[in-house]
């Protein structure tokens, strides 16, 4: 599940920055802002949540070390 | 009452309130160690850890260079939400990881996991020193972006009063002290009161400018008539910007000296996973909001040039105060709370550069008190040097942010790759980030900073990985590779 959030906050990053609109285009707007501008804020924010749910299922261990200490 | 006896009035305050907490954080500590005085004993809960991780991630970069950039850049500036976020994403590559050993093993700086992990390798004490030296340079860079930072709002809150030499000798002075008195528990807890007092000022400033504007369409459509380049669509060259950006800001804070320390100062797994939860949304409620700041002030200062542009927070909120009595109080205490915001930086910066200088640079033991007092020692001389160079700067926040992250990144193979793949061996990390730091150093002297829109360090950062990992492969039964020293 962990895994999952976290491949779709990556989807996610790649949708906020505006590749799919043609360059110099004057824009619609939402909720005030900059239609592209508001898609990518509404990235961010699924980002935050997303985020804020894998942070809840992640085990952070106080008991030892999760890697091998002597590399071969 | 003006803004600027109010300023006055407010900074005294301030100020005492500092030295009060500072006395109390040294009667609470244990004893001398440097867990201790750089780790406030691995004692910090849920709250307290999520404040000072907030009031040392946002600090005079948030509060002065981002809205300065967001008026330069117009709304393509909104990555700037983004890749605050990243570096909390980034985070669960290593804290899950690091966080374990650093229990077990009693670290307190970051190279002593790369002693850990490589010191019994040839080449280990290389990298560490290597990554430490890294590091003090990376670490020095953005205390000068503080103490710049600190003149300038001084200056400000106080109507020029207090000149902006003596806003950065004095308030170096009173780091310095607060620090040296005690350690990580005075960082911490100014933090926590620094870090409340940012998050309130900077929304009731926000309300206060849509508002004057007519609401955020109103604010956009004045943007759009003066300046339709900063609400137009970017070009493919700025997305290539924002995407480098992402993964430079993601990438590289993760590996900052006190990022790192603040996961082993954690009283727990859960109270830091919970932390960084709660963390993960506040670039919606500071980065959004200071961007939306900056670009308020395009309609207001239609012209100023780039170094000026540095000066739009302080000149809204003299705008602020001029509204009437009621906000004449509030733009003062988000003076107080964006100098508070900068100072709590300083602090942790120069608390970590004390610990690196120390242990990873001189070889110090991390179980010997006097490390923690060599470690106030070049605290103190190292403040001294950056005041004198933050007296007469000649550079930009942003850019100072941006030289910082590209050097920074570099140490990336050394804890990420290195947390998740054995196989990664010493001297090829140590040759990769010597080659990343060198094209991303003569890409800044060249004045090639970016190439297609991607920063200069990313692609060093390439050619790092490269280098480190094909190093390793060819190199993995046959460890004495040549030093690159030599």
């Amino acid at each position: 599940m962990r895994r999952l959030l976290l491949g779709l906050i990556a989807l996610l990053y790649a949708a906020s920055i505006p590749w799919y609109r043609p360059t110099g285009a004057e824009p619609a707007l939402i909720l005030g802002l900059p239609d592209w501008v508001a898609i990518a804020l509404a990235c961010y924010a699924a980002v935050a949540l997303l985020n804020a749910w894998a942070w809840l299922l992640t085990d952070v261990s106080d008991s030892g070390p999760s890697v091998e200490e002597d590399p071969p | 009452m003006s803004l600027a006896t109010l300023g006055l009035i407010a900074l005294a305050v301030y100020l005492v309130a500092l030295v009060v907490i500072a006395e109390i954080a040294r009667r609470a500590r244990r004893d001398m160690t440097p867990g201790d005085h750089f780790l406030a004993g691995r004692e910090l809960g849920v709250f307290v850890l999520f404040l000072t991780l907030y009031a040392t991630a946002y600090s005079g970069n948030s509060l002065l260079g981002y809205p300065a950039e967001a008026y330069r850049r117009g709304f393509s500036w909104i990555m700037a939400t983004g890749f605050m976020m990243s570096i909390i994403v980034v985070f669960h590559a290593l804290v899950p990881k690091l966080r374990p050993l650093s229990v077990v093993h009693g670290f307190v700086t970051p190279g002593d996991y790369v002693q850990q992990r490589f010191g019994r390798e040839p080449g280990g004490r290389a990298l560490r020193i290597a990554v430490a030296g890294l590091m003090t340079v990376t670490l020095t860079n953005f205390l000068l972006a503080q103490l710049i930072a600190m003149g300038h709002v001084t200056y400000q809150a106080t109507g020029g009063r207090i000149p902006y030499e003596v806003g950065v000798v004095g308030l170096a002075a009173m780091i310095l002290f607060y620090e040296v008195r005690g350690g990580m528990r005075a960082v911490a807890w100014t933090d926590a009161a620094q870090g409340i007092l940012m998050l309130v000022g900077l929304s009731a400033l926000l309300l206060w400018l849509l508002g004057g504007s007519g609401g955020l369409g109103a604010m956009t459509r004045q943007i759009l008539e003066l300046r339709p380049e900063a609400v137009q669509v970017p070009g493919a060259r700025e997305c290539s910007n924002w995407l480098s950006t992402i993964a430079l800001m993601g990438l590289a804070s993760v590996v900052y000296p006190q990022a790192i320390q603040r996961i082993y100062a954690a009283r727990s797994g859960t109270s830091l996973k919970q932390a960084l939860a709660i963390m993960t949304f506040m670039p919606l409620a500071t980065t959004a909001v200071v961007t939306l700041i900056g670009l308020a002030a395009i309609p207001r200062f239609s012209h100023l040039g780039s170094l000026e542009a540095e000066t739009v927070m302080p000149r809204l909120l003299e705008l602020w105060a001029a509204a009437g009595p009621f906000y004449t109080l509030a733009a003062t205490l988000v003076f107080i709370g964006a100098l508070a915001a900068i100072m709590s930086t300083a602090d942790s910066v120069l608390l970590s550069l004390g610990s690196v200088v120390a242990e990873d640079l001189l070889g110090r033991s991390r179980l010997d008190p006097g490390t923690t007092r060599l470690g106030k020692r070049i605290s103190f001389g190292l403040i001294v040097v950056m005041v004198v160079v933050a007296l007469a700067p000649r550079i930009t926040l942003w850019r100072l942010i941006e030289l910082k992250m590209e050097l920074l990144i570099q140490c990336v193979p050394a804890f990420l790759l290195a947390l998740h793949w054995n196989r990664l061996r010493a001297w090829p990390t140590c040759w990769g980030l010597m080659a990343g730091t060198a094209l991303a150093v003569a890409g800044v002297l060249l004045g090639l900073p970016r190439i297609g829109g991607i920063h200069v360090g990313v692609l060093g950062l390439a050619v790092n990985l490269v280098l480190a990992v094909a190093g390793s492969l060819w190199r993995r039964d046959r460890l004495e590779l040549a030093p690159p020293f030599s």
